[in-house]
């Protein structure tokens, strides 16, 4: 999953963005409401947080320009001020979702992963698709009830398949949503990450959980049980 | 603003007015008086003149003999003493009289006039100085019954008249003057008096700023109350929120204190590492929660004297539709029965604060539905018409026996249960500075919970 977050108190944004580095989102990050928008409409995020109160372009601003240009992902405000003037301007700007400052970040990661969800239609924090179970908030796979080990790529991978489950997805859109801006991309590591899973998900080869759509990427092939 | 540019005290600008206009008028009487002494001055010569002139002929005649008879004592006995300014001459054919007075003396007595006609002249020129000069055409019957003609000039040098119109000038001129001074001097003084309150009241003013006075205290006249009034409702308005300044302070500073003291406890005396971090999560979390509850107290602002009521129904709108996107994962959805003609006398703020807090607990428990209501109640006959604010859920519902706890009556901003919804007891504060009523209770329709404010 790929999160921009958009908050100018340095020690704050970096506490954020370390800590969700560290939950397997690729974090990138802007400093202010200017460079906040840019990124917002170049980038192809599945989720934003942004800060209200911002240097050079309001949070209001920033999430009514990212609308206007016709992005649909996510959006999740944070506020020092809880008053509902504010709650009620950043929602009715576009947001998705709102948090009061000081919040604790286990609050944030579980509005981030309902959002993404929510945002890729599923409605619980465990996707099902047949005997495949993902448990977004434990990180955990599980097939026929059986627990697979799975690295953190390989389930950020798998994470990006199973929520966009029956769509088409192409190495592009798994590099942009797995990778930060910087990242040397390398799609031949896709296709190295998509064999392990299948060896890990499929050992017999009787399930084939993951198609390749020739020349254009992959499809999750069982489908959602809801 | 510097003296420079201190625009003309309101006294100096009502006297410099009054006394142009006080200048102009008394100038104008004077004058009118003056034209009008002057032409009765006039006029009373001219009586004068006609006065002597007629008892001038009373004592003359022509004689048997022909001869003109002259009066033996003159009119005024100035006509006697040479040079006395009162002149006189009878001239007709032959015949030519002059008055002592008037003895070889160059006169502009050289008019004839017929019989019956008159003439009044002044003041004419002359050696003798200005003279006033009347003139009367006279006939006498002689024996023979024919008539000979005769021209009586009598004139009066203007000297008397002139000192008589000076003096009357002169008296007007200190009259007038008097009363024109006098007069400033009254209207300074009743400016001064009227003026008065206003000097009260900024008096008053200084000793509120002082500290000395706690209001403007006097009585003050009917068309200063409004200002007074005013003032002071400002500068009570100015020191309740200084105290509830001063209180939130107090509030927040000791309401810190005891979580503090738990920190220092924990840090100075806690051997074991866990428990100190979960003693001091559980503190910052208390912190957490009091620093919320004070800024979003600063938040509301309890004043509402002049603002213009608002709509409800768009607000509340806009803050369902923002929760439902919110709680969309619940898939919950806010029915409205809302009265479209519903208004709301107050900040707009606290509206969002009232519905935001109180729609959120219920999307919060709900199960899927939550109803919001807003009417009017009818006025009875003890109460007059009251706006009614109902939110509803499907959710759990409040137990019975916690529905005063849920409400914390009684129980200081402080000392509140940790974490048992900042929100409501916000709505409490605000419901409360507009004298409305909050209740709690159980939905009939819904089964939840269900909360209801009545505001006046």
């Amino acid at each position: 999953m790929r999160v921009l977050l958009v908050e100018d108190e340095a020690p704050l944004r970096e506490t954020l963005a370390a800590r969700l580095q560290r939950e397997g989102f690729a974090v990138d990050t802007a400093v202010d409401g200017a460079e906040g928008l840019y990124m917002a409409r170049e980038v192809p995020f599945d989720v934003a947080i942004v800060d209200l109160g911002l240097p050079k372009l309001s949070g209001i601003d920033l999430v009514r320009g990212l609308r206007e240009a016709g992005r649909r992902y996510p959006v999740l405000i944070l506020t020092a001020r809880g008053s509902w003037q504010d709650k009620v301007e950043g929602l009715k700007s576009g947001a998705d979702d709102y948090l009061v400052k000081p919040f604790h970040i286990e609050e944030l990661l579980a509005r981030m992963n309902a959002l993404v969800r929510r945002s890729a239609g599923w409605s619980k924090p465990v996707l099902e698709c047949g005997p495949l179970k993902l448990d977004t908030t434990a990180q955990q796979v599980l097939v026929n009830d059986d627990v697979v080990e799975l690295t953190s790529y390989e389930y950020k991978v798998l994470e990006y398949l199973v929520l966009h489950a029956g769509e088409l997805v192409s190495k592009t859109d798994l590099t942009e949503h797995i990778y930060e801006q910087d990242f040397d991309r390398d799609s031949n590591v896709i296709e190295v990450f998509v064999g392990r899973l299948r060896k890990k998900l499929d050992p017999n080869g009787d399930l084939k959980p993951i198609e390749t759509v020739r020349g254009r990427g992959y499809r999750f092939a069982l489908p959602r049980t809801v | 603003m510097s003296a420079a540019q201190r625009p003309l005290s309101v006294a100096a600008r009502a006297t410099a007015a009054a006394s142009i206009v006080l200048a102009g008028f008394l100038g104008l009487t004077g004058f009118v008086l003056n034209q009008a002494f002057e032409q009765s001055a006039t006029t009373a010569l001219r009586e004068r003149l006609q006065g002597y002139a007629y008892t001038f002929l009373a004592g003359t005649d022509i004689g048997v003999a022909g001869r003109m008879i002259l009066p033996e004592i003159m009119p005024d006995p100035r006509l006697d003493r040479p040079g006395s300014g009162l002149y006189a001459r009878l001239r007709g054919g032959e015949f030519n009289w002059n008055s002592p007075s008037g003895l070889d003396r160059q006169l502009p007595f050289d008019e004839q006039l017929a019989p019956g006609e008159f003439s009044f002249r002044g003041p004419v020129r002359s050696s003798e100085g200005d003279l006033y000069v009347l003139g009367m055409g006279i006939a006498f019957l002689l024996p023979g019954g024919s008539e000979a003609v005769f021209t009586l000039h009598l004139a009066e040098h203007e000297a008397a008249l002139k000192a008589q119109t000076r003096a009357f000038r002169d008296t007007l001129l200190l009259l007038l003057g008097t009363l024109g001074v006098l007069l400033l001097g009254v209207l300074w003084l009743s400016l001064r008096w009227t003026l008065q309150p206003l000097r009260g009241v900024a008096k008053d003013l200084a000793e509120v700023q002082a500290g000395r006075a706690p209001e403007l205290a006097g009585i003050y006249p009917r068309e200063l109350a409004g200002l007074t009034e005013s003032l002071n409702r400002f500068i009570q308005t100015e020191r309740k929120s200084l105290q509830r300044y001063r209180n939130t302070l107090g509030d927040l500073a000791h309401s810190l204190k005891t979580p503090l003291a738990v920190l220092r406890g924990l840090v100075e005396s806690e051997p074991d590492d866990d428990k100190l971090r979960e003693g001091t999560a559980q503190q910052l979390a208390r912190m957490d929660d009091i620093v919320a509850y004070q800024l979003a107290r600063a938040a509301k602002s309890g004043h509402h004297t002049f603002v213009a009521p608002i709509r409800i129904g768009p607000i509340a709108e806009e803050v369902a539709s923002g929760l439902e996107k919110v709680y969309a994962s619940k898939g919950a959805l806010c029915e409205f029965e809302v009265d479209e003609q519903a208004k709301f006398r107050g900040e707009r703020g606290d509206l969002l604060e009232i519905l935001g807090n109180l729609l959120d607990n219920a999307f919060k428990w709900s199960r899927g539905r939550v109803l919001l209501r807003v009417a009017y109640l009818a006025a009875t006959e003890r109460t007059p018409r009251r706006l009614q604010i109902v939110v509803e859920d499907d959710g759990p519902g409040v137990p019975n026996h916690q529905l005063d706890a849920v409400l914390q009556r009684g129980i200081r901003a402080d000392e509140r249960v940790q974490g048992h919804g900042i929100g409501l007891s916000i709505v409490q504060d605000i419901v409360q500075s507009y004298q409305g009523e909050l209740a709690v209770g159980r939905s009939e329709e819904l089964g939840g919970a269900r909360f209801e404010i009545t505001l006046p």
